[in-house]
């Protein structure tokens, strides 16, 4: 498949998203498409709204107003069986992998095929044993998660993520809490996976290099807004003041209002 | 938000009243949709590709019945011989030490069977099962359950309270038993009977209304537990210290429920 033929497909297509939490708005009017094929990094500060972002177009959060369609279909018309069988084309490697810590690495990688299909023992376990070299954790198989690295765990979770063949692998902060070699081999791992598998990944970061190395395309996001939308040559080379801020890692003074200070340090906000 | 000389004014005890009565109301709203939800599930899981397991129930029935037992067997055996030693104590005062029996077998078989069991199953496995869903919680293992398409509370709810609905009535049968076995030892030679004598009189003095009574109060506690753990496990906020809190949350919670409700029950079966 050609660039410009994947280009034709969006495979996430979100519009005017706003969420709130409790009363507080963390997502305004966010719209945003993703291509089919294409590795979508999503980048911001702490509290820019990424992370919301990614819950709601994984289906773990209810929004405010706004559509998220994910391969076609409108999340919020979906009944909880549809969605569910959704789920299946969909991958996640949650920032801490979120392994099941009571099984073991292949109980674990198994449980989407066990929950799922009606493969027998033997089937399920050839193809985990496949995920788990195409990680690199072949010989891990019957570790528990305790006895696992950091960067073992994000492996492992990938091959979960990967085990029913999904056409969409969501990456929350893959980077995070890793040093920079096991890092920057998991960023290999991601583009792999998107050119031997064609599929179309989301990643959220706040790993610039990170970022740089794997993205088709980058979405900054900043207070709950999006800044840019664009390749990575486009990013780097935006003249916006924020963008460029977040790119050189300046620390951006928040702007406060007297009167509103005033109220905050009363506890009155 | 109260300011500091608010605290403890009326508005304020009114307010927090208020909050802890909602709080307590949503509790119990949340409490019977699960029930409802795990029965669905239950029922529908295998038509719906959401099928519920036997493997974990039994694991769970293991867990909170099988391991349990040699405790359930001491604490019972000590409530049947601690009875006994009260009631001939207090009965020999009329002369009636021999009614003892009766009294042993009906307090144990309608209450302190189920009590006891109950209590030491919310302490037990309650508290685990809290542990277990809110450390699930914390390091986003419900999260990727639902986004592997599988239902939480079809995958971690029903076969705990499937287990426990299974096990808890069973324990109480046990414990019955043993209770009366223990009272049995120590009170025949006691009343210059023998322990055949006192069996035969336990079943005069009992019959099937009595056992149904105290089942199926076992079995009503047996969904307040389980529930009660899942909710309080899922509410769990913070890090490990959060896990500790909602444990020890949920065994308060769980006692609290079962002795009030034993009232109630007993209230509506006896009034």
């Amino acid at each position: 498949m050609t660039q410009a033929q994947r280009l034709q497909q969006p495979v996430i297509e979100v519009d005017n998203l706003v969420t709130h939490y409790g009363e507080r708005r963390i997502l305004n009017d966010v719209s945003l498409t993703i291509q089919q094929g294409e590795i979508m990094v999503i980048m911001g500060g702490s509290g820019s709204g990424k992370s919301t972002l990614l819950r709601h177009l994984m289906a773990l959060e209810r929004a405010t107003s706004g559509s998220i369609r994910l391969l076609g279909r409108e999340l919020s018309g979906l009944s909880q069986q549809e969605l569910y069988k959704l789920c299946r084309k969909i991958g996640v490697s949650f920032q801490g992998g979120a392994l099941f810590s009571s099984m073991t690495v292949i109980e674990n990688i198994i449980l989407p095929l066990r929950e799922h299909t009606e493969l027998d023992r033997m089937t399920m376990e050839v193809m985990a044993r496949m995920k788990l070299q195409v990680v690199d954790l072949a010989p891990f198989e019957n570790l528990m998660p305790s006895q696992l690295s950091g960067g073992m765990i994000k492996r492992a979770a990938i091959a979960r993520a990967i085990i029913m063949d999904p056409a969409l692998l969501f990456f929350d902060e893959p980077s995070a809490g890793l040093d920079p070699v096991v890092s920057s081999a998991l960023d290999e791992l991601i583009l792999e996976l998107r050119d031997a598998m064609q599929m179309t990944i989301v990643v959220v970061t706040h790993e610039l290099d990170s970022a740089f190395k794997i993205a088709d395309r980058i979405t900054v996001l900043d207070k709950g807004e999006i800044l840019t939308v664009g390749t990575v040559d486009e990013v780097r080379n935006s003249s916006n003041e924020r963008i460029q801020n977040l790119l050189n890692r300046r620390f951006e003074a928040e702007e406060l209002n007297p009167d509103e200070y005033l109220r905050r340090l009363m506890g009155q906000v | 938000m109260a300011t500091p000389e608010e605290q403890g004014s009326p508005a304020h005890l009114l307010e927090s009243l208020g909050r802890g009565a909602t709080r307590f109301v949503d509790a119990f709203g949340f409490g019977a949709h699960l029930f409802f939800e795990s029965f669905y599930w239950f029922v529908m899981g295998r038509r719906v590709g959401q099928r519920v397991r036997s493997a974990p129930i039994f694991s769970q029935m293991m867990v909170i019945g099988v391991n349990a037992i040699p405790i359930v067997s001491m604490l019972s055996v000590a409530i049947g011989v601690t009875l006994s030693m009260q009631g001939i104590n207090s009965l020999e005062q009329f002369g009636a030490q021999h009614q003892v029996i009766f009294m042993v077998a009906l307090s144990v078989t309608r209450e302190f069977g189920p009590l006891i069991t109950g209590i030491l199953v919310a302490g037990r496995s309650g508290s685990a099962l809290a542990a277990r869903i809110s450390t699930m919680v914390i390091s986003q293992e419900i999260d990727a359950l639902k986004v592997m398409g599988i239902n939480p509370v079809r995958y971690i709810v029903v076969p705990s309270l499937v287990g426990m609905m299974i096990v808890l009535p069973s324990l109480t049968l046990w414990s019955i038993g043993v209770s009366l076995a223990g009272s049995a030892l120590y009170v025949a030679p006691r009343i210059g009977t023998t322990v055949g004598a006192y069996l035969t009189q336990v079943n005069a003095s009992i019959d099937v209304d009595d056992l149904a009574h105290g089942l199926t109060k076992s079995l009503i506690f047996a969904v307040l537990i389980t529930i009660v753990s899942v909710i309080d496990g899922i509410s769990v906020k913070g890090g490990a210290e959060g896990v500790g809190r909602v444990t020890t949350s949920a065994v308060v919670h769980g006692i609290s429920a079962i002795v009030l409700t034993d009232m109630i029950f007993v209230f509506m079966t006896t009034g």
